[in-house]
């Protein structure tokens, strides 16, 4: 267990040391203060009476039609919680992505392989020491962020939603799916660049097959089965975007499939890097 | 029998080459060798003989395509025969942002070191490596004579029982290359087997017990540098002078070594093509009342031996 202690203390301390994961720890301690400071509930009873945002007062719409939803605490902390999921999950996982994206490519380098695989320790132990320690980081990162922001929510306005913490929970686990390509991409090719290129290019295609319902049955016979076994191979990254603000909308999720196929993925393309980097020689 | 240190056995090593891997190189071809405890082996040969190759297969970074290779009896495919080794690489890199404590540290827990032995062999090795003052220095700030000297210290944590060294004092001042010496020395004093490979032909000579020579991926050469560097059968004997019959009926010939410092001294070259032979050139020196202070086999240089052990594999021009 040692060594893969090891391991992982490196991966997590070389993730620490780059300057981008600093700033998006100094970026989220920003909004955890905003919402802290500059976000005021006065709520009374239950009910929210009056909300101030940087010292100015928010107006509630004066001619709401009898019936339509007024401004609840609810839908405060809801649309608060959404919009900081949302954000970690796109931008976050984004600059995630940008920043880990050279620390497989780095470990393989020639004069750093030959040292750590010179060390009593399988290659499935690097593998798994490696992606535990990039997912250890980006894990705490997610959690400060997003976890900080559900508890300053919910004791500002008594509010206790826990359905949004399973939002923290599929935002890591589609950042693990997405680092399965970069560690994919670095065991084959050991470029970064190329890496993040085909990481970022899964998630713009996933943009493209978010639209399948309508897009597929124009690409006739030959085009549409093919449209539709992409979409169930390769990632559903935007598609996830609706279940993790559904859940930070306290909301129901009417299909899981695209985080399952998108987690499916992700365990063979870890499963296909492990076997890979054990099998080449260095 | 003792288990060998390093035992080889018909090693072949393939490379595939190109997009589809069509093209193949021999890195090696039916290696066969063993090192035994307590030696300091030392590898040779040109570019391209195979010797990296060896050594990777050794240390579980290369899957050889046939043959079997040991460490103290345990495949080196095995993690458990990396658990005795220490290996110091010729171009290693560390991450630049830990010190050197911290390098040491980390690198002590990937060999299996516990954090009690850790502490106190860190600073300890630091101070033997001379980088006792460097110890809160980030890596990234040392030149390659501290990074090999740290990279040394690293190869050390674990105590091993086989340190694998790849050109260990390049890069190094002579100070830094003689105190790498001395700890080669020492390794081998405290019972330790040292594999060796470099470049460097005199800090091979001085240490080593033991060399094979790879060409072409094969070992053309194996044993003790005593054994591969004489000269058969040709002696410089260093008496009082010979008279010129004496030396007509004797073969001896004036040898282009140095005088001797003392001035009745000289020094001659005897070939004998056998002990008896070698024996009657001595019976009639000291029938003639020839004084003799001493017999030395001839040798050549590692040097010009290696030279000459790789210019007979190349096609005749």
């Amino acid at each position: 267990m040692r060594p893969l202690f090891g391991l992982l203390q490196m991966t997590f301390r070389e993730l620490w040391a780059k300057k981008i994961v600093l700033g998006l720890f100094i970026i989220s301690s920003l909004v955890l203060l905003a919402i802290t400071f500059a976000l005021n509930l006065n709520v009374v009873e239950g009910s929210l009476e009056g909300l101030r945002l940087f010292g100015q007062e928010a107006e509630t719409p004066k001619d709401v039609p009898e019936g339509s939803p007024q401004m609840s605490l609810t839908s405060v902390v809801v649309a608060v919680e959404a919009v900081v999921a949302g954000a970690a999950y796109w931008v976050g996982i984004l600059l995630s992505l940008f920043a880990s994206s050279s620390l497989f490519s780095d470990l393989q380098a020639p004069g750093r392989i030959e040292l750590l695989l010179s060390k009593p320790i399988s290659r499935v132990q690097v593998v798994a020491g490696h992606v535990l320690g990039v997912w250890l980081a980006i894990g705490i990162l997610t959690l400060y962020l997003m976890g900080g922001t559900w508890l300053i929510m919910s004791i500002k306005s008594g509010v206790w939603h826990f359905r949004f913490l399973l939002s923290i929970l599929i935002v890591i686990g589609m950042f693990g799916v997405m680092y399965a390509a970069v560690m994919l991409m670095g065991v084959w090719t050991q470029s970064t660049a190329l890496a993040l290129i085909v990481s970022y290019g899964l998630i713009f295609v996933s943009m493209v097959l978010a639209g399948a319902g309508e897009i597929a049955p124009l690409l006739g016979t030959v085009g549409e089965p093919v449209f539709w076994g992409l979409y169930h191979v390769l990632p559903n990254f935007t598609e996830v975007t609706g279940i993790v603000t559904t859940l930070a909308k306290d909301g129901t999720v009417n299909s899981w499939y695209p985080l399952t196929s998108s987690l499916l993925f992700g365990g063979a393309v870890y499963t296909g890097t492990t076997y890979w980097f054990v099998k080449r020689d260095f | 029998m003792a288990t060998a240190a390093i035992s080889v056995s018909d090693l072949s090593k393939t490379y595939r080459t190109g997009l589809l891997g069509r093209s193949t190189v021999d890195a090696l071809n039916g290696v066969s060798l063993e090192v035994e405890k307590g030696e300091i082996f030392g590898l040779l040969g040109p570019n391209g003989a195979g010797k990296t190759t060896l050594v990777k297969i050794l240390l579980g970074l290369v899957h050889p395509t046939a043959g079997t290779a040991e460490l103290f009896g345990t495949s080196a495919r095995q993690p458990k025969a990396r658990e005795r080794i220490g290996f110091l690489p010729e171009n290693h890199r560390f991450p630049g942002f830990l010190t050197a404590e911290q390098t040491l540290h980390l690198y002590g827990q990937l060999a299996d070191v516990s954090g009690d032995v850790r502490q106190r062999r860190v600073p300890d090795l630091l101070d033997h490596v001379g980088l006792a003052d460097r110890s809160d220095t980030k890596v990234k700030t040392f030149s390659k004579g501290m990074l090999q000297r740290l990279g040394l210290a690293q190869a050390l944590l674990n105590d091993p029982d086989l340190l694998f060294l790849d050109e260990p004092t390049s890069g190094v001042d002579p100070v830094g290359r003689r105190a790498i010496r001395d700890l080669v020395l020492e390794m081998r004093d405290s019972g330790a087997t040292v594999f060796l490979n470099s470049h460097l032909l005199s800090e091979v000579e001085k240490v080593c017990s033991q060399i094979a020579i790879l060409r072409n991926g094969e070992v053309v050469r194996h044993g003790t540098i005593e054994e591969l560097t004489a000269v058969e059968r040709v002696y410089d004997l260093v008496t009082t002078p010979i008279s010129e019959s004496l030396l007509d009926t004797t073969g001896l010939e004036a040898s282009p070594k140095d005088a001797p410092s003392a001035p009745e001294l000289q020094v001659y070259r005897a070939h004998a093509d056998n002990r008896p032979a070698l024996n009657d050139i001595l019976d009639q020196l000291r029938s003639a009342d020839v004084e003799i202070e001493s017999i030395t086999p001839l040798r050549r240089s590692l040097e010009d031996y290696f030279i000459d052990v790789v210019d007979e594999g190349q096609p005749a021009s």
